[in-house]
């Protein structure tokens, strides 16, 4: 029973893995040998590969894509934890509509406003530039909901009615004792966006025409038909573009397993 | 002291206006827009519902696409439940490697969907691919199947698709679930004579309810706006920009909604009459899945 568990396990990850390992082998073919049989073991041809990625504007296309995650996250990080802060720590008013208010925009997917921000987007006349791509993780309803979870289970009251008795202004507090008490949070909800912010297909699809802008995304899957059909070498770039976030994951994987299920499995 | 206090106003006014101005402001222009035609150039012409009435009564488009979408979440939401929690159970009774086994499985999740599109077109290729090959030198196969150009197998490939996504998630899940049974109850149940098996179907699972049914919902929210993995796995490596794969048999309700304004038209009073509809079908499945989860609890 045990052993046919272990290998019941080692299956369903070698099926986890495959399509990943293949990528790599891929990347290391003359495309036209990839055709001639299974591409298993490791050729060699990456070199080649990646100096046909780099001849495009692979390197704009990555540096776009990086500017685009880490605006978001940054944007997302900060907007997030102030509604939090306000929602887990204030009586006010408000405070129950606000709250309100948060769950609802939880429900509404994106998408059924798409048409209507990007038009929005050209009228303000940024259709040419990454601004809508940022912009749409400005109002991030599920970070805003993780991050007022996350203050009002790790802050204590007693702490900051301290620091206001200290003369500690608002603002500081917030910065100075609100936000490094939940660095855990904003680790992972920095790394939930930074995924989320970097695989984005739809949005750049639809609202970015200048390939000068493209996202890595949105170029990798051009390639195929603006190019000669390059296998390989799209093999390569795509490389290039998951295997940066395997690692950081890998590093972290415990605290991103922690936070993706914290929201479930109390919910 | 009793002053109105402005701070928390202060703080949730990024949030707010950010979300007026780039969420709720294009909601409420799309569903505007969904009562004009309008190909974004010329006049706005008013047509009240009658977008809404076309869509109902004279797109067979939109009720495949409809379909397709439900067909593909009918066979990849249950396998990967049932999948899911066989593994994280394994995984949960497995000595070593817990944490190896969850890091591994989960690499496909936060993979971008661009790759696996083109992986997936590459393995399930005709000619070249790599299951094919597979197949006919293990000899089980004589010639190639034509997955991605056969209906029903083009909608399997996405199905898998998304299990092979979304299983390292449902393991995870469900395993926290699991770390959060008290091993009391275990204990208990050994003692009156329980197997493994046993166990596994009278306690663990009955317990993990309420995390499948947070996994159903999720699932069939996001399910419905499925649009990445059918459109990547026709959109590139082949070098075909083809609309909806065979057939329209891999076109979803995202898809028909985005070629329908951004690629092959520019309909944007009908397309945005598209969204909506599904969101109102997307409501309707939260509140089915909301009345589930309280049902559960007042029969408690």
């Amino acid at each position: 029973m045990r052993r046919l568990s272990y290998a019941f396990l080692a299956l369903i990850s070698v099926v986890s893995l495959l399509p990943f390992y293949l990528m790599m082998t891929m990347s290391t073919y003359y495309t036209e040998d990839l055709f001639k049989g299974l591409p298993l073991w490791p050729s060699d041809f990456l070199r080649e590969n990646l100096a046909t990625v780099f001849r495009s504007n692979f390197a704009q296309v990555y540096l776009n894509s990086l500017t685009v995650s880490v605006a978001a996250v940054a944007s997302c990080l900060l907007i997030s934890a102030m509604i939090g802060y306000a929602i887990a720590k204030f009586r006010f008013r408000l405070r129950s509509a606000l709250h309100f208010f948060m769950m609802i925009t939880m429900m509404v997917p994106t998408q059924v406003g798409l048409i209507g921000y990007v038009i929005e987007m050209k009228a303000l006349g940024m259709g040419n530039t990454l601004l809508p791509v940022i912009l749409i993780w400005t109002a991030f309803p599920f970070g805003a909901f993780f991050m007022t979870q996350f203050i009002k289970d790790t802050v204590s009251q007693e702490l900051l009615e301290s620091a206001r008795l200290d003369g500690c202004s608002e603002p500081g507090i917030f910065f100075r004792v609100v936000l490094p008490l939940v660095k855990p949070g904003l680790s992972t909800l920095a790394m939930l966006v930074f995924l989320w912010s970097w695989n984005s297909y739809l949005l750049p699809l639809v609202v970015i025409n200048n390939q000068k802008w493209y996202t890595l995304p949105l170029f990798i899957s051009n390639l195929g038909i603006v190019h000669r059909t390059d296998y390989a070498a799209m093999m390569t770039a795509l490389c290039m573009a998951v295997v940066p976030l395997l690692v950081i994951f890998i590093l972290a994987s415990k605290t991103f397993i922690k936070g993706i299920t914290a929201g479930s499995v109390k919910g | 002291m009793k002053a109105i206090n402005k701070w928390p106003y202060f703080f949730a006014l990024p949030f707010v206006l950010t979300y007026l101005a780039f969420h709720l402001y294009p909601t409420m222009y799309s569903l505007v827009l969904s009562f004009y035609e309008w190909n974004g150039i010329g006049d706005k012409a008013f047509v009240g519902l009658q977008n809404y009435v076309r869509l109902l009564t004279d797109d067979p488009l939109f009720f495949k696409s409809l379909y397709n979408t439900f067909v593909i979440m009918i066979m990849s939401i249950p396998a990967t439940l049932l999948l899911g929690v066989t593994v994280a159970y394994l995984t949960f009774n497995a000595a070593k490697g817990r944490l190896l086994l969850q890091t591994v499985n989960f690499l496909p999740y936060i993979t971008t969907p661009v790759a696996i599109g083109f992986i997936f077109s590459f393995m399930f290729d005709w000619q070249t691919g790599f299951v094919n090959e597979m197949f006919i030198r293990l000899g089980l196969l004589d010639e190639g199947v034509y997955w991605l150009q056969e209906p029903w197998s083009a909608k399997a490939v996405i199905a898998l698709m998304i299990m092979w996504k979304h299983l390292g998630y449902f393991m995870i899940i469900y395993l926290a679930g699991m770390t959060a049974i008290s091993q009391d109850i275990y204990e208990a149940a050994k003692i009156d004579g329980a197997g493994p098996l046993q166990l596994f179907a009278k306690i663990t699972v009955p317990l993990l309810r309420n995390i499948t049914v947070f996994l159903v919902v999720t699932s069939i929210i996001s399910g419905l706006q499925l649009f990445d993995e059918p459109k990547l796995l026709y959109g590139g490596w082949s070098g075909s920009t083809q609309i909806g794969g065979p057939d329209n048999a891999a076109l979803t309700v995202i898809w028909k909604f985005v070629d329908e304004s951004f690629i092959s038209n520019s309909n944007f009073g009908y397309s945005a009459a598209i969204a909506y509809l599904l969101f109102v079908i997307i409501i309707l499945f939260s509140i089915v899945s909301y009345r589930l989860t309280a049902g559960k609890e007042e029969s408690r």
